[in-house]
């Protein structure tokens, strides 16, 4: 089936579009983004369960973008009254002046910048999805999750694990928003969903808590495969409570897809942002057509890259979704930008402005951030490396574009010595480096790859959007702690 | 006005009333904001935000059972639209049964009550807009960008056992992103403050620190590989230490057997003391009463190194036969008995800045990449960067030492210098 377009955004459209009329007598350039977006979460355990309509992504609202005198301003709002729409402009045009006469009593500047295209278009996408959130039988989802629940507790406990509790979540959304000026009227509706399963078990001197998560473009039907991701995470809480503390060094390391997914997000995912670049924050501003990485380094970036959580058909900023090639073996060929970065720089946007909701400015983000794959093998890949880690399973990561330093916290690492796996575990991992030498390092591309978005990116430490990653596996050089 | 204000409100409460649900919450939240983004202190746009919308929780009781469901409901739903989530919320709670537990009634007159700090976001902006502008930089070290959000927040909360309390107050933030430089080599430092309004003095100074910070940060070496050394930590980072013993004594933590603490344990030091207080100066999470509606008030939660009380949300406090519980929001810790020069003696390595510093309450573990520390060895100190430090606080928290100097981190007060002994740090270089 189609995900239907939302009624509510269509009963407003006209009065929108008669605000962006009257508010043209003030502005130069405007344009509207409404959202209405629905969904659920449920959360099962042994010890509590929850259930709640709302996702990170489930909102309703409006923000109005304006031009005028070389300056953007934005008014976001909730209760837009179609009947009127006068009303609504005058406020959000006296607001407006006023935050302007503070700026120029405190002498404030303008950064100029040009006026935004406008050009005749239209779209209108209803996105194929399984089912919709706002129809699933939750009782009967509740009762899925439960019977997994139970089940990974027993057979955790028939393994010989001290199990505290096992853990399912299971969340789904469908997204509706509508872009609007005075040419184009864009309407798109899709469906994402995400969820994990979680084992908490005691171990001789601590508690450890073991994941895996899944993810996709898809209705509430992803959940019906949760069952199957039980003996995943007991096998990884199997290895966290066996695991020691890594010997701080620098070694050869294999990354699972996810680990290759942290990497190509911290990497040149934040590093190519190209919002950074407008500010002098990115030290990839200076490298576009240099050396970034091995031969065996091509990544991709786009809403088009991939059909995951955040796989749209246009951004916040009404832009259609592109796939860009950042990386082409080795050589750094281009950056992400939304659409006012792209006027500072005098480039095109890629489809890369998103908010962390309406009610939030437009930063450049990701969306599908990807290694391409290679030709290797990963039992070659394992036998290739004399001492070492195969890394699984991702924390955390943060990046520093203007150094290019990294820091990935990695969950678990399998030893490796002489080609073979050993058995031996070490967790947690902090994996820390110089971008280019990481990129430059690696030697062996696995050809399978995966994509995982079942987490959310901030930009510096708040503006959460929801965001895709994966890849490979790689073989490279890291330094470990 | 208040009327039609309130029309979309009473049009809900009067659906909850006859929905069948056996019990219900609502908090009716507005907002209303400004903000200002810079590029080297030039507007590059600002916004307004005028939002409001209603959380609404209902529960269904099942002997032993109750189950509850929530969702947010947009304040322009129609009557209909109201009621059909409403109706679906009495479903999927009668789903979902966890043992049961009362919600909170009204308290005591005055229990709840609260300064209404109604800002004015015009002058709170222009305090932010030119204290920023006025930051001490050189023609090495300056701001590269800054954001400013300012906003009044009024939070009313309802519920079916007759509480009816309202909250207003105000809530801002700033991101600073700074800049140092040296013979065509640039860095940058990062800080997010959060607070209630514009404390010109205290920001003009985290400005100030961050500002020496970048110079620093120019003259780093590669960390080198310490193997165990104990790490002074006296930034924002230094939070994360002290949220660990904060986690692990909230009831949600207890229950779910994530945290085995129990009042009476000794969790750590024997002089720290670990309180939840209703108020903190300029916090913007000062309130009296919490999400629930419980009140807020001052409550020893570790008192000489011992788990006195727990803290936490109603459902998972009665499970633990809590009764009196609420979720904190403002916490403080103190007890510390060596001053800031006591604890930065002998060999040291104070990290100042990390890529992202953080210690999971599951298992303990602290973990962070340094970019800019001070190493003090052999009496000698040399800035370094790079490398990373890593660790367990449940092995560590019980030698950590933490100064009786305080600072304030918005909804924290705690130590200015704590002390990790034997902590890994990794090196920037091999080896």
């Amino acid at each position: 089936m189609n995900a239907p377009f939302s009624s509510w955004l269509t009963r407003i459209a006209p009065g929108l579009k008669e605000l962006v009329s009257l508010l043209r007598k003030h502005y130069d350039y405007v344009s509207v983004l409404s959202t209405d977006s629905v969904g659920f979460s449920v959360s099962i355990s042994q010890r509590a369960k929850s259930v709640t309509r709302e996702t990170m992504s489930t909102e309703r609202g409006t923000v109005i973008r304006v031009y005028r005198d070389g300056l953007y301003a934005e008014s976001a709002f909730t209760g837009f009254d179609p009947e009127k729409a006068a009303e609504t402009c005058e406020n959000i045009v006296r607001e407006l002046d006023a935050q302007l006469r503070l700026l120029k009593s405190a002498g404030v500047e303008a950064y100029e910048t040009g006026i935004l295209p406008d050009e005749e278009r239209a779209v209108f996408t209803e996105m194929e999805t399984g089912r919709l959130p706002q129809d699933e039988d939750i009782a009967a989802l509740v009762e899925t999750m439960s019977s997994v629940s139970g089940k990974g507790m027993e057979q955790g406990k028939a393994e010989g694990l001290n199990m505290i509790d096992f853990m399912v979540r299971a969340s789904s959304t469908h997204v509706c928003k509508m872009f609007l000026t005075e040419k184009q009227d864009l309407r798109q509706s899709y469906v994402y969903s995400d969820g994990m399963a979680a084992a908490l078990v005691a171990g001789q001197e601590r508690t450890d808590m073991a994941y895996t998560s899944f993810s996709g473009r898809k209705g509430p039907e992803l959940f019906e495969a949760i069952e199957e991701k039980i003996p995943e995470v007991l096998r990884i809480a199997k290895d966290l409570v066996s695991a020691d503390r890594v010997v701080p060094g620098e070694y050869d390391v294999i990354t699972a897809p996810e680990v290759t997914g942290l990497i190509a997000h911290e990497a040149f995912g934040h590093g190519v942002e190209m919002d950074m670049f407008v500010k002098g924050r990115a030290l990839g501003a200076d490298y576009i057509g240099k050396r970034v990485g091995s031969d065996k380094v091509t990544m991709h970036e786009g809403a088009l890259c991939a059909e995951d959580v955040t796989s749209y058909a246009f951004d916040d900023e009404g832009t259609p979704a592109g796939d860009v090639t950042e990386i082409d073996r080795g050589i750094l060929r281009a950056g992400i930008c939304d659409a006012l970065s792209a006027l500072r720089l005098g480039v095109k946007p890629t489809g890369n402005g998103k908010r962390e909701s309406f009610s939030h400015k437009v930063y450049t983000r990701m969306t599908n951030t990807m290694f391409d794959s290679g030709t290797d093998t990963l039992e070659d890949m394992i036998a290739s490396i004399k001492k070492g880690y195969l890394l699984e399973g991702m924390q955390s990561g943060m990046e520093d574009p203007k150094h290019w330093g990294i820091q990935c916290i990695i969950d678990r690492g399998y030893e490796i010595v002489d080609g073979k796996l050993t058995g031996k575990v070490v967790s947690p991992l902090v994996m820390t480096g110089y971008v280019p030498d990481l990129l430059g390092s690696v030697s062996m591309v696995s050809r399978d790859r995966e994509v995982f978005g079942a987490g959310a990116c901030g930009k510096g430490h708040k503006e959460w959007v929801k965001v895709a990653d994966g890849g490979p596996y790689l073989k490279a050089k890291v330094r470990l702690g | 006005m208040a009327d039609i204000k309130n029309a979309a409100l009473n049009a809900l409460l009067d659906i909850l009333k006859s929905s069948g649900a056996d019990a219900w919450e609502v908090t009716d939240r507005e907002e209303s904001g400004w903000e200002f983004y810079f590029i080297r202190h030039r507007l590059d746009q600002h916004r307004a935000k005028n939002l409001r919308a209603f959380s609404v929780k209902v529960y269904r009781k099942f002997d032993e059972f109750l189950g509850s469901a929530g969702a947010e409901i947009p304040c322009d739903a129609s009557a209909e639209e109201m009621r059909r989530t409403v109706e679906g919320l009495c479903s999927d709670a009668s789903y979902v049964r966890n043992p049961a537990y009362t919600l909170n009634k009204p308290c005591a007159a005055g229990e709840n009550e609260t300064a209404q700090e109604n800002p004015d976001i015009e002058a709170v902006s222009g305090n932010f807009i030119r204290t920023l502008a006025s930051a001490p930089e050189t023609e090495t070290e300056d701001l590269n960008s800054y954001e400013i959000f300012v906003s009044s927040i009024r939070k009313r909360f309802l519920n079916s056992e007759g509480i009816d309390v309202t909250a207003v107050y105000p809530s801002s933030m700033v991101e600073v992103v700074v800049n140092a430089r040296k013979d065509g080599h640039e860095i940058e430092l990062y800080k997010l403050l959060e607070s209630g309004t514009c404390d010109r003095e205290t920001l003009a100074r985290e400005l100030a620190e961050t500002l020496a910070y970048g110079r620093d940060r120019l003259v780093t070496s590669p960390t080198p590989a310490l193997g165990k050394m104990d790490v002074v930590f006296s930034t924002d980072p230094a939070r994360e230490l002290y949220w660990y013993f904060i986690d692990r004594l909230s009831t949600g933590m207890v229950y779910r057997g994530i945290s085995d603490w129990k009042p009476g344990d000794i969790v750590a030091p024997e002089n720290l003391i670990l309180k939840a207080v209703k108020f903190l100066p300029n916090s913007s999470r000062n309130a009296a009463f919490d999400a629930e509606g419980a009140p807020i008030r001052d409550l020893d939660l570790i008192t000489g190194g011992r788990a006195a009380h727990y803290w936490g949300s109603r459902q998972f406090s009665q499970y633990l036969k809590v009764d009196d519980s609420f979720i904190a929001s403002n916490f403080t810790v103190s007890g510390g008995t060596e001053s800031e020069a006591d604890l930065r003696t002998g060999d040291y390595l104070e990290v100042v800045e990390f890529s992202d510093f953080q210690c999971d309450s599951v298992t303990g573990d602290i973990a962070g990449e340094i970019r800019l520390a001070y190493l003090h060895q052999n009496g000698k100190v040399t800035p370094v960067s790079g490398g990373s430090v890593s660790g367990s606080m449940a092995e560590m928290a019980g030698t950590m030492r933490f100064s009786k100097e305080l600072r304030q981190y918005n909804s924290l007060l705690i130590p200015s210098v704590t002390r990790l002994k034997d902590v890994t740090v990794t090196g920037a270089e091999n080896g």
